[in-house]
């Protein structure tokens, strides 16, 4: 397994809020998504794996470096999106690119115009006039253009509409396919990024509370649907989350093979039932639980 | 050329163009006490052009591209340095130029030099301080200066020409003693300046690449 990025107990303070210990590993060619709710530190972890922040505590490598001894050639192999737009609100598209194009090695002027083409951006606006969803395309339009190794994406759905959200996360799907891009999300919902994540990590309140492939999460969690008293309640009390219903309740486990012996039974009468966890409803748990 | 350079040379240049159209004229055709008031305009027209070229800035736009953070520091710390000897040759050069006709003498030779040393060495302590603590928190704090210079400048040029006895800064007991050597002092005040820019241009480095102020 070739890691393109590995990150080990990064933390740092700020006045009112802290990143804690936070570790992550990714695989070369790998889609893997940071989840978590507002504030929950993703951000800040991203801004650091992109060498837009120094690293206080931690150790951090990326593509076998680090910023400190190789920040010109990283950031000439990385491409990243902030959360927050960070252009000169006076300057056009096309300066933008003029501005951006001498400093890396392998900048591409006609990707960078057929993404604009495609994302429906007019490169002699300045950027004052665009939208916040043409902001965001224009910083995807950069991050796309310059032959970057791995994609570090500050929820790169957010402000955009339907079909350019699509069309972003066919694109980052057809990278990762290919094998030779490997890309980071973040974001706080998960709406459309968690079909492309194979390895999940949630963040929540400065720390990481959970890291998984998506296949062992789809393995891991359930929702186990069942009868009042059905189930013994020592595996009641291993749910992560229980809701009660007006016909039995709905408990959420994170380890399903552990509980899958003592289910058995009232799975087997039909006492109970198993339905898929979206990671929205892990995410919830974890926050509602902490 | 670098685009970072490009960019903040614009606003640098501007300055140096309207430095030299506006006080470069009042120097060749202006008598006494023109070389005691014009240059306290340098520091004025060097800082304004700081906070012009600082707040159209986007570090966090810039700390995306593989520009590594000290080539930003220096080339910024640089302009400053270009912009600071430009208008220093300027004045020098008109001083030199009316000095048969007695409106500049050796000592004015000695304050030009020690105006421009305070100028380039606020300016780049304000390019740092910047660094730290973000262009809105300093906007104000240069915004104050720069008012507080022309205040200054009026005060002075009103008082010199009415208040008996005002004291001229370019015929104080010290720049009097280092005009009785003009070139040697300016030597040695040019040869400080130098120093005391380097301390800051190192300082600079450090203090923006440790800099969040954008974010």
């Amino acid at each position: 397994m070739d890691t393109v990025l590995e990150a080990t107990d990064l933390t740092k303070h700020y006045e009112d809020f802290s990143l804690r210990g936070a570790s992550l590993t990714v695989r070369k060619g790998s889609v893997s998504g940071i989840f978590g709710p507002n504030a929950a530190g993703k951000s800040t972890l991203l801004r650091m794996l992109a060498g837009q922040t120094p690293v206080p505590d931690g150790t951090l490598r990326v593509l076998g470096q680090s910023y400190a001894d190789a920040d010109r050639d990283l950031k000439n192999r990385i491409g990243y999106v902030p959360q927050e737009p960070v252009f000169y609100e006076n300057r056009t598209v096309e300066w933008h690119a003029r501005f951006a194009a001498p400093c890396f090695a392998r900048w591409d002027g006609a990707a960078f115009h057929r993404l604009l083409e495609d994302f429906r951006v007019n490169p002699l606006k300045k950027v004052k006039h665009l939208s916040g969803g043409q902001k965001k395309l224009l910083s995807l339009a950069l991050a796309f253009s310059h032959g970057a190794e791995l994609l570090i994406l500050d929820e790169p759905t957010a402000g955009l509409d339907i079909v350019h959200r699509r069309s972003l996360l066919d694109r980052l799907r057809a990278l990762a396919n290919a094998g030779d891009t490997t890309v980071v999300v973040a974001s706080h919902i998960t709406d459309g990024l968690d079909e492309i994540a194979e390895d999940i990590t949630f963040l929540h309140d400065g720390r990481v509370v959970l890291r998984e492939s998506a296949d062992d999460l789809a393995t891991n969690w359930k929702w186990v649907i069942y009868k009042d008293g059905s189930i013994d309640r020592a595996v009641e009390e291993r749910f992560a989350s229980v809701r009660r219903q007006p016909f039995g309740s709905r408990g959420l486990t994170g380890d399903f093979p552990a509980v899958r012996e003592a289910l058995a039974p009232a799975l087997a009468s039909g006492d109970a039932r198993l339905d898929h966890a979206s990671l929205e409803d892990i995410l919830l748990s974890f926050i509602k639980g902490a | 050329m670098n685009p970072v350079y490009r960019r903040s040379t614009t606003f640098y240049l501007w300055s140096a163009l309207t430095y030299l159209a506006i006080m470069g004229r009042y120097m060749i055709t202006r008598d006494w006490p023109v070389f005691e008031i014009i240059p306290i305009f340098m520091p004025i027209w060097l800082v304004s052009a700081l906070t012009a070229s600082e707040d159209d800035e986007r570090y966090a736009f810039l700390r995306m591209l593989p520009v590594p953070d000290r080539d930003i520091a220096r080339a910024k710390l640089v302009l400053i340095l270009g912009s600071a000897a430009f208008q220093w040759l300027l004045m020098t050069g008109a001083a030199l130029a009316r000095m048969d006709e007695g409106i500049a003498d050796p000592s004015t030779l000695v304050y030009l030099t020690l105006v421009c040393v305070f100028g380039l060495l606020a300016a780049a302590g304000y390019q740092i301080a910047i660094w730290r603590y973000g262009i809105s928190t300093m906007k104000p704090v240069l915004i104050a200066s720069i008012i507080a210079g022309i205040a200054f400048a009026i005060i002075h040029l009103a008082s010199l020409k009415n208040v008996d006895d005002w004291p001229a800064l370019s015929r104080s007991a010290v720049v009097e003693w280092l005009g009785g050597a003009p070139w040697i002092s300016n030597v040695v005040l040019a040869a400080l300046a130098l120093l005391g820019f380097r301390a800051l241009m190192r300082a600079g480095v450090r203090v923006k690449a440790a800099s969040e102020a954008h974010l």
